[in-house]
């Protein structure tokens, strides 16, 4: 489904992925681990190109996206397209850490605004899918409501809705607990839990253990801009062999499987 | 000393005043419309990602914000016609530089409308596969218009205020034909009190207005 090979990229001086290879099967839940600044969130807008690579290919559905003008330490680097990165986003939802949902819009215009726009479905059908997935997420009631009336977790909730009315073969999840209050954060998880469960392909940037060991089909844990350590949860989580992973673990004493 | 008040020779002789008005009407109207159109075509250049595009534009934003609006209008009445070679009537004169000292303060507006919505909104909108076009035209634009008005409808009030100067270079509007009926009559004090009055009125109006239009966007918002 996704296959990423000797990911790279700088901010300018700075660098933040140092080569990352991956792929990730359909249906795979893989969840990124790792202390802030180990790059997994930059990694993660890599894969839908909300930052472009350094270097570095990446391919969905075995498809390669951009063009390959030239070399890059070990790494091919590519040209891409405007056009090519838009019809890739629309297949890829992307949640974030602060909703990002359309201040403007209803809860159900922002659900049909991708269909209606980025796909240019009929407007009644458009409805038909927001609703639909509005009842997936338990928000049916919400839908004539603007976002700013709504608690964290729902207007999160939303915003899942919103990414999958696109009907996207791959959904990415950006810390998307990390700025609900403690009580809220329940409600988005069991949403994302449901959506692994029904066979979603889902890369889920998140510091919450539990739900990486319970939901996750394998967990990376990222450090310094490379994979330090991955495999299914109950192995990295609970015999860490690599020592930032350790320490990074020590953190949670208080988490208990 | 005692002055001896009598409107009697302002409403005798009125219709020339009227006439004065609809000349600050059209003068104001058209480089307001003129000066929106320039607005968006110079902030559309200054916010491009081409330097080649945006360096100019800033620097003509800048000059034409920077400069007085009474240099403007007496360097595009007098000066310009012998660069270019074109006699440009004080109507002409004045819409060029109106519009564009206005425009450069609509672009500024424009791009800083644009500019307050956060990235976040912008990455909503793209998370989706909206191009530029469309993340402008349904995410970005109706947040940042509404956010736009006020400073819209401040610039076009001074624009309208700005009008009285079109008298320095003779172009009949209401200040210039207040000037010459009083020359005529001998009666400064009637005619410019007169004249003062007709703008006090006719500005409060104008600001009534645009208030209740802010107003109503403020409840739109909720």
């Amino acid at each position: 489904m996704i296959e990423v090979k000797k990911l790279y990229k700088s901010f300018g001086s700075l660098d933040v992925l140092h080569g990352i290879d991956l792929v990730v099967e359909k249906g795979e839940t893989v969840c990124l681990l790792g202390s802030s600044g180990s790059g997994k969130s930059t990694f993660l807008r890599c894969l839908n190109f909300m930052e472009h690579p350094t270097a570095g290919s990446i391919a969905f559905d075995g498809k390669l996206l951009g063009r390959e003008t030239g070399l890059h330490l070990d790494a091919t680097t590519y040209k891409y397209d405007e056009r090519e990165l838009s019809r890739h986003r629309a297949s890829v939802g992307m949640v974030f850490q602060q909703f990002n949902l359309f201040p403007h819009m209803t809860v159900l215009q922002n659900v049909m605004e991708g269909p209606l726009t980025v796909k240019g479905h009929a407007r009644r059908d458009c409805k038909t899918i927001a609703r639909h997935q509005l009842e997936r997420v338990g928000l049916i009631d919400k839908s004539e409501v603007y976002p700013s009336r709504l608690s964290g977790g729902q207007q999160q909730r939303v915003a899942i809705a919103r990414s999958l009315a696109m009907e996207p073969d791959v959904m990415l999840f950006d810390e998307v607990t990390s700025s609900l209050d403690p009580e809220l954060v329940g409600e988005v998880l069991d949403t994302m839990q449901e959506l692994s469960s029904e066979g979603m392909t889902m890369m889920v940037v998140t510091h919450e253990l539990g739900f990486a060991y319970h939901v996750a089909d394998r967990v990376l844990f990222l450090h310094d801009g490379v994979i330090a350590e991955q495999g299914a949860p109950e192995d990295v989580l609970k015999n860490p062999k690599t020592d930032p992973v350790k320490a990074f673990l020590s953190g949670f004493n208080n988490f208990h499987f | 000393m005692g002055y001896d008040w009598d409107f009697s020779y302002v409403f005798k002789n009125q219709g020339i005043l009227w006439e004065g008005f609809v000349g600050t009407i059209q003068i104001a109207t058209a480089s307001l419309f003129l000066g929106l159109v320039v607005g968006l075509f110079l902030a559309s250049l200054r916010m491009s990602k081409y330097r080649l595009l945006s360096i100019p534009a800033t620097c003509l934003i800048e000059f034409l914000r920077m400069t007085p609006l009474m240099v403007q209008i007496f360097w595009v009445f007098f000066a310009l016609p012998i660069l270019i070679d074109v006699r440009l009537d004080p109507f002409a004169a004045g819409l060029i530089a109106f519009s564009m000292q206005s425009g450069s303060f609509f672009a500024e507006v424009f791009r800083g409308g644009i500019q307050s919505i956060d990235r976040s909104q912008w990455e909503g909108a793209k998370s989706l596969g909206m191009t530029n076009l469309k993340m402008m035209r349904r995410i970005i634009l109706p947040q940042a218009v509404r956010r736009m008005i006020p400073p819209l409808m401040e610039r076009s009030f001074e624009l309208i205020k700005g009008t009285t100067q079109m008298a320095a270079i003779s172009y009949s509007d209401l200040l210039y034909n207040a000037m010459v009926l009083s020359s005529q009559l001998y009666r400064p004090v009637e005619i410019m009190t007169f004249t003062a009055l007709f703008y006090l009125c006719f500005l409060t109006l104008i600001s009534f207005g645009m208030r209740t239009i802010e107003t109503r966007i403020e409840k739109a918002r909720e």
